[in-house]
């Protein structure tokens, strides 16, 4: 029977790694992640799990062994957040190119300076075009649930990816949520043992990462892009078998909230969907025709349903929680996918960008209806009259 | 999938790999990956005071000592080795000592070829 328990996110996220059966932890402390390792390392000191722990020298060095212990063969799991995340960069390329199905946790946490704690998105979106599947978690419990259904699509041998499963560091990973903890049966049938095909054989030895030729290496990155065009239906089959055998209700890509009759919408992903969702709800008491559409990929991005889905609308709202200092709209970097994704629709909405959620600040329902008020005007009028709000700073919220 | 992107792509006959690069081990040296040949001593063993201990072998970041079953004797790779003196570091028999490669006939002074 599943279990019910009022956990938060690291120990949600390290129930998830015991249920898919991890067969080597590597780990390095870092806040907010930690929690998990701490989770991970207590139930592998009481038995409850059967796994290699193994303590990096940093992260480059810990995600190093994670890629090591894949190439033999174990399923890995290992995490990190913030400067974290930046220090084991090197490794990330490597993983996805050997094609180690691989799982690392982020509990996202914003860069340096000045030694920012809180939780921002910027961390994981400067690396996100290394070749790891991606995307961000809501709810402790959905966290839990990533975890499995990620290793079910990276594990594929259609996809063989690395996966980045993230929540929002402390307002996801800190904060006590109910968790529904589905049966070990449950999860064993949904996820069967890795089975590496080349896993590292001292009877048969194999070169991994060898050295190439400078045209042996287009050939190479290939692989992976025909991956990643191979990924989207593995993963709506793994989420459809996901909630048939766990008994969810996730969908794929975008979840639509509130969004029948909505003239405008706010497009995020992550633990602000949980205010937003408040927010919509307030405003649409009011006779606001607002909604909102939640994103569960970023990699790969989901363009085909971004454009059929945001095209409904007269107004986007992109709430963006990560910087990207100098790019095309200057802002941050979902609205360069929003936009793109919309390029080729003939029916356009006003897109804009609402920079918050950074630093760790928590966007309040306050500011949700202040960003309401824009999206009204711009839906009304059908343009924008400005590209990005620093919320808390500028024109009118 | 949408299919403005191409299902299938055509690589060509001598550019295929394996998934990730994964390729059976060469057994012994390849001509055109020379890698030592910039280095300015060179490790040279006293087999008097060699222990087989497999030090070498096992420290040696590019595995240049191999014991051979034969001789039983350790055998150095002039090819690979970059002269980085770990092997003596490691060597607890004291068997090992650097030599500078000027010393040697064909020893290797300068950068002939990268590869």
């Amino acid at each position: 029977m599943p279990k019910e328990a009022y956990m938060a996110g690291c120990a949600a996220t390290a129930n998830g790694a015991k249920l898919a059966r991890v067969e080597v932890i590597t780990s390095y402390p870092i806040r907010p992640y930690t929690g998990i390792m701490m989770e991970l390392s207590r139930m592998v000191a009481a038995g409850e799990l059967d796994a290699e722990f193994v303590h990096g020298e940093g992260e480059h060095g810990q995600v190093s062994v994670t890629q090591g212990a894949s190439a033999a063969g174990a399923r890995a799991y290992t995490g990190s957040s913030g400067v974290g995340v930046a220090y084991g960069m090197e490794v990330y390329s490597p993983i996805s190119g050997g094609r180690y199905p691989c799982q690392m946790a982020i509990a996202d946490r914003a860069y340096d300076p000045p030694g920012d704690f809180g939780s921002e998105h910027t961390d994981v979106m400067s690396v996100n075009n290394q070749g790891w599947i991606l995307g961000w978690a809501e709810t402790p419990e959905e966290s839990m649930d990533n975890c499995i259904i990620y290793y079910k699509i990276g594990e594929d041998p259609k996809v063989m990816l690395p996966q980045w499963q993230v929540q929002d560091g402390y307002f996801v990973s800190h904060i006590p949520n109910k968790v529904s903890i589905p049966d070990q049966a449950q999860v064993d049938e949904y996820l069967p043992p890795y089975n590496c095909p080349h896993a590292l054989n001292p009877q048969n030895p194999t070169n991994h990462g060898p050295q190439i030729f400078p045209d042996q290496g287009p050939a190479i990155d290939l692989q992976r892009a025909q991956a990643f065009l191979n990924t989207p239906k593995v993963v709506e089959q793994a989420i459809a078998d996901y909630n048939k055998a766990i008994g969810r209700n996730y969908s794929a890509w975008l979840e639509e909230y509130k969004t029948d009759g909505a003239e405008f919408v706010f497009f995020l992903m992550g633990a602000h969907c949980r205010t937003a969702r408040f927010a919509v709800d307030h405003l649409r008491k009011k006779g606001a025709k607002v909604g909102m559409v939640k994103l569960r990929f970023v990699r790969p991005w989901p363009t085909a349903q971004v454009c059929e889905v945001l095209s409904k609308f007269k107004a986007v709202g992109v709430i963006e929680s990560q910087t990207c200092y100098g790019g095309a709209m200057k802002g941050g970097e979902l609205q360069h996918e929003v936009r793109a994704s919309l390029y080729d629709s003939p029916k356009q909405p006003a897109v804009c960008s609402f920079m918050a959620g950074l630093g760790g600040e928590v966007i309040s329902l306050e500011e949700f209806y202040n960003m309401a008020k824009i999206l009204e005007k711009n839906a009304k009028q059908g343009k924008v009259d400005q590209y990005v709000y620093w919320v808390g700073f500028d024109n009118g919220i | 999938m949408s299919p403005l992107y191409a299902e299938k792509f055509r690589i060509p006959k001598h550019l295929e790999i394996a998934d990730g690069a994964v390729v059976p081990s060469p057994v012994g040296e390849q001509p055109m990956m020379k890698t030592g040949n910039w280095r300015i001593e060179r490790p040279v063993i006293d087999h008097e005071k060699c222990t087989t201990c497999l030090n070498c072998f096992i420290f040696c970041p590019d595995g240049c000592w191999h014991l051979d079953p034969k001789s039983e004797k350790m055998v150095w790779d002039a090819i690979y080795c970059k002269g980085c003196r770990i092997c003596v570091e490691e060597c607890p028999a004291d068997a090992l000592r650097l030599e500078n490669e000027l010393n040697f006939k064909g020893g290797v002074a300068r950068l002939d070829k990268p590869y």
